[in-house]
């Protein structure tokens, strides 16, 4: 593949307006090639070109059953395209399993909360270090090979933890933790990974507005130190308040992208997601209805 | 009612080898299970390979004992790696169903006319460990008192067997207490999430079902010296389910638990057999109830034992060491 090598235009305010989705990035950290993920006859993902602009927050709208979810799984590698080529960092990622995409620095987080229940709030944050020397098997009993190491882990996830305000939790087990401090947990385990890229899978379902602003918070320090975030997202004002650019998903498909203010006004983002879906009353669980010719 | 006799008698089979030897395959099916979350139902297949690979060497091919068990023991390494690499990436349920058909099968294949010259078919093997008992050092002669009357070499086995049984505890315990052991106590918890965090979970999940198969094999290695011989009736499943109760009652996730609830579990089996039987014998019993009875002690012992392990989950489903608020936490 030699897209990586044609040169790409000026990204100019008019360019950006005549272009159509799967627009050009001026610093992509990650492309996305013919991704197609088909369930029975349904093509739940099915995106020609996308790509994620190194160092911003892009959010991912769009009704129930667009398939923002499915394309987390397919880049994250916990489902598999039926075709499709994707690099993070120009480091192609199709075929990958899961594990190999976290370390390359993609981490996700998913929408129902996945905390290690039965260990503590600090162990969770310690699993996630990367390649540490006590976790193989041959070193696990030499207790002197890794104890430094170990030391140095868990002071890193105190402090993150401190951050996240969860500190006082540390020797709880996480499966007492609240169902917002379960989203706190997960976002900081995440950071624990040391990733370049994360992605959220709706970061504030299910969490009060008090908690909802500290997560954007912290979403937003995250950001300030360099890491790039996709997030899928529901909850339109916080779209419109932390996110740079907006991907708007229906049926699969990419319907358009742009600004969180272009994409408020475009016609068909109000009729496919903002519009209907809304004055319907969230009819949960039906895909988009209108027809995307994009 | 000679009840120092039961207890005797009870106190004699929580002990003795028998339960050293289910303290060894529990404690395996608790790293398999208690920590890593593998649901293995065939744990009696690592038994039969560790017994039956040592047997083979010494009593088919003229081997050393001392080959026999390395031998015993790589197979239940390959056997894990068999039963693990198809299955593990599956859910957990087709590891559960495969684990227990593979040991079945195993169980019948040894047994099988085409096997005998190999495995002695349905008549086992014998004298196998002598070189076993020629390495006791304790004096010849009979130690103890009363029913804790052992022979030197009976002595030998359960010493061997229980520091078989402390080594593995601690071996077990060491594993669990390292970033090794976090991963795999995460993986039990969420697999995802630990895929999530670029761990590869696969390879945890069969390292732990290596180990905790070659703890089983060592409980088979223990039965083929106990008993200087092998014969597949040994290896029937419900030794799996023999050892799984004695976890269940010793309480997942501990490090003693596997070990008492072993030595309970042969304790009471042992004790409420001897019960019975003292019944009979004294007269207590109408007689057509001795009858029935008669003969059929052991089974109405592990029907009993059935029933207290029912009585426990809904007293104390933690199990005796257990952690009660753990079973609340569960995903």
């Amino acid at each position: 593949m030699s897209e990586m090598t044609t040169t790409r235009p000026e990204l100019t305010q008019a360019a950006l307006e005549a272009a159509p989705p799967g627009r050009l990035k001026d610093d992509p950290i990650l492309i996305t090639f013919g991704m197609l993920k088909t369930f029975g006859g349904i093509r739940a993902v099915d995106i020609d070109h996308l790509e994620i602009e190194r160092g911003t927050i892009t959010a991912i709208i769009g009704p129930n059953g667009a398939g923002k979810t499915t394309l987390f799984n397919l880049l994250t590698g916990f489902d598999r395209p039926d075709h499709g080529s994707w690099r993070l960092d120009g480091r192609r990622l199709g075929g990958l399993p899961p594990h190999r995409i976290a370390r390359l620095g993609m981490v996700r987080t998913f929408q129902l909360t996945r905390s290690l229940s039965r260990l503590t709030v600090l162990e969770n944050m310690a699993v996630a270090a990367q390649t540490q020397r006590g976790e193989r098997l041959e070193r696990a009993l030499l207790r002197w090979l890794w104890q430094s190491e170990e030391e140095r882990v868990m002071t890193r996830a105190s402090e993150l933890l401190d951050r996240f305000g969860i500190a006082h939790m540390a020797d709880e087990q996480a499966g007492t933790l609240s169902g917002g401090q379960r989203k706190l947990l997960e976002m900081a385990r995440a950071l624990m990974t040391d990733p370049h890229m994360v992605m959220l899978d709706e970061p504030t379902a299910g969490v009060n507005p008090a908690l909802t602003e500290s997560l954007l918070e912290h979403i937003r320090n995250l950001n300030a130190q360099g890491v790039t975030i996709v997030f899928v997202e529901h909850n339109m004002d916080v779209v419109m308040d932390i996110s740079d650019w907006v991907v708007v998903m229906a049926q699969g498909r990419i319907l358009t992208e742009g600004r969180p203010e272009e994409v408020v006004a475009n016609e068909e983002v109000i009729d496919a997601y903002l519009g209907r879906a809304h004055e319907r009353g969230n009819d949960e669980g039906e895909p988009g209805e209108e027809e995307s010719d994009a | 009612m000679e009840f120092d006799t039961i207890f005797g008698n009870a106190a004699r089979a929580g002990l003795g080898p028998q339960a050293a030897i289910f303290a060894l395959a529990a404690i395996g099916l608790n790293l398999h299970f208690g920590y890593a979350g593998l649901l293995n139902f065939g744990q009696v297949g690592f038994m039969m390979l560790g017994a039956y690979g040592t047997a083979i060497v010494v009593a088919t091919w003229g081997g050393s004992l001392w080959l026999g068990i390395p031998f015993g023991l790589g197979l239940c390494v390959a056997f894990a790696l068999a039963l693990g690499i198809p299955t593990l990436r599956l859910r957990s349920d087709y590891f559960a169903i495969t684990t227990i058909a593979a040991a079945e099968i195993l169980r019948l294949l040894i047994r099988s006319s085409p096997a005998t010259d190999v495995t002695g078919g349905p008549f086992g093997l014998q004298a196998i460990a002598n070189s076993f008992y020629d390495l006791n050092f304790l004096p010849d002669g009979r130690f103890g008192w009363g029913t804790f009357t052992y022979s030197s070499n009976q002595l030998w086995v359960m010493l061997v067997a229980w520091i078989l049984v402390v080594l593995c505890s601690a071996l077990v315990l060491g594993l669990i207490r390292s970033p090794w052991g976090r991963v795999v106590r995460a993986i039990r918890e969420d697999e995802d999430a630990v895929l999530s965090l670029g761990k590869n979970t696969v390879a945890y999940k069969l390292q732990a079902l290596v180990i905790g198969g070659l703890i089983g094999g060592l409980a088979g290695v223990i039965d083929v010296l106990q008993q200087s011989g092998v014969g597949s009736e040994n290896f029937e499943p419900q030794v799996t389910f023999f050892a799984w109760a004695a976890l269940i009652l010793g309480g997942l996730a501990t490090t003693v638990g596997p070990v008492v609830g072993a030595m309970l579990f042969w304790f009471l089996r042992e004790g409420v057999e001897s019960f019975i039987r003292q019944l009979s014998e004294q007269g207590w019993l109408p007689n057509a109830l001795a009858d029935f009875l008669d003969g059929a002690e052991g089974a109405i012992s592990i029907a009993l034992m059935g029933v207290g392990l029912v009585g426990l989950m809904a007293l104390r489903p933690q199990g005796i060491f257990g952690r009660r608020r753990n079973l609340h936490l569960g995903t």
